[in-house]
Parts: C-alpha cells; sequence; structure tokens
C-alpha cells in the first residue's frame, strides 16, 4: 500500500508531530507511514485522512497488488 | 500516583521496564533514589530503615506498574513488541529446554534413579504454556 501523506502534509503545513498528535500515534509511525514501510490498520488510515482532512481512504491510501 | 507515563519510554534495547525521557523523569528517579541513600547511609543496620525501605519499594513497585500500564504505545509500537517479547520467550524456552535436558542427560550418565532436573525449570515452561494457552482464549472470545 502506498500513500500521499507527506505531499497532503506539507500542502497543509502540517508537521509530523503535529499528524502523530492528532491521529494519536509516535511519530515513528508517522515516519513509517510515510516511507511506506507501514500498512495501517484501517482505523488509523481512517484517522489519517481524517487529519488529513480527506474524505475517503483511497484520497490518501493506494492499494497495489 | 507519583509518577507520569508521559516522563518516560519504553526501554526496547536494553531489557524491560521504562527509561526516563524528560527531565521530570529523572528528577522521579532521584527523588526514589535519594531517600534511599540517605537513609541507608545515616543508619544501615537499623530496623527502621528495614521497614522504610520495604515500604518505600512497595509505594513505588505500585507507582512502576501504574506508569507501564499507563504508557501510550501504537498499533506499530504494539507490533513490534509483540514480536520482540515472543522473540525473547523463545530465547527463554531454548536455554530452559536445554539445561531441562542437559540436567536430565546428567542425571542418566550418573545412573540417577529419579530425575534430577530442576523442577522450577519444568514449572516455568508450564507456566508459559498456561499464559499462552489463557492469552489465546481469552484473544480468541474478544474478537
Amino acid at each position: 500500500m502506498r500513500n500521499t501523506i507527506a505531499q497532503r502534509r506539507s500542502e497543509l503545513s502540517m508537521t509530523q508531530e503535529k499528524l502523530a498528535d492528532l491521529v494519536g500515534v509516535a511519530r515513528q509511525t508517522i515516519i513509517a507511514l510515510e516511507q511506506n514501510k507501514y500498512n495501517p490498520s484501517l482505523l488509523l488510515a481512517h484517522a489519517v485522512v481524517k487529519a488529513l482532512q480527506k474524505k475517503r481512504i483511497e484520497d490518501i491510501f493506494t492499494f497495489e497488488d | 500516583m507519583i509518577g507520569n507515563p508521559k516522563w518516560f519510554s519504553r526501554r526496547k534495547y536494553t531489557g524491560w521496564g521504562f527509561t526516563p525521557k524528560t527531565w521530570q523523569g529523572w528528577v522521579y528517579i532521584a527523588v526514589i533514589m535519594l531517600p534511599i541513600a540517605i537513609v541507608a547511609s545515616v543508619n544501615p543496620e537499623g530496623t527502621w530503615t528495614s521497614v522504610f525501605l520495604i515500604i518505600w519499594a512497595l509505594v513505588f513497585a505500585v507507582d512502576f506498574i501504574h506508569i507501564m500500564v499507563g504508557m501510550r504505545k501504537d498499533e506499530r509500537e504494539r507490533i513490534h513488541e509483540a514480536i520482540a517479547e515472543r522473540n525473547a520467550l523463545w530465547a527463554i524456552l531454548a536455554v530452559l529446554i536445554f539445561a531441562l535436558a542437559y540436567q536430565t542427560a546428567s542425571g542418566i550418565a550418573a545412573h540417577a534413579l529419579t530425575p534430577t532436573f530442576d523442577p522450577f525449570i519444568l514449572a516455568a515452561i508450564i507456566a508459559a504454556v498456561i499464559a499462552k494457552a489463557a492469552t489465546n482464549i481469552y484473544l480468541d472470545r474478544k474478537n
């Protein structure tokens, strides 16, 4: 699964620390997500999408086979 | 409770427990250690010293548990911790099983009539099996 968290965060001028606080995870988890090293649960993916002011999970996350 | 879980981070590379990550955490450690050092140096043999040290240790043992339980972990950190703890358990089991086999073999070599292994080693393995089964039963019912 790939994502555009870093790009969207940059558009919103949001730091990794701020996003981590908003979704209730450690900053290291945001770093792992941005580097596509960690696939989040649906719950976390939804929280990230909401924090990045998007509506659908597909707006941020792209599923790949 | 005295300590705040936010003052500490989970010990990942040097065993179990927690380590201070803020100055408040270091003050907390100093608050625990200082009275122990003072009392132990002023009257190391006294009865009241022993009573104080036991009560002090109990209070902070409860507080340590509170800190460990309250320490925030997100889903990725939980997965990492679960895998690390599982690997640690495998290492412990490997050593225990080796010890059990070694002690039993030594007993056989010495022509002992009764098993000569340490029963605590067997008890530790059985306790681990029970803990694993209980955890799986609980988790299967929960989700």
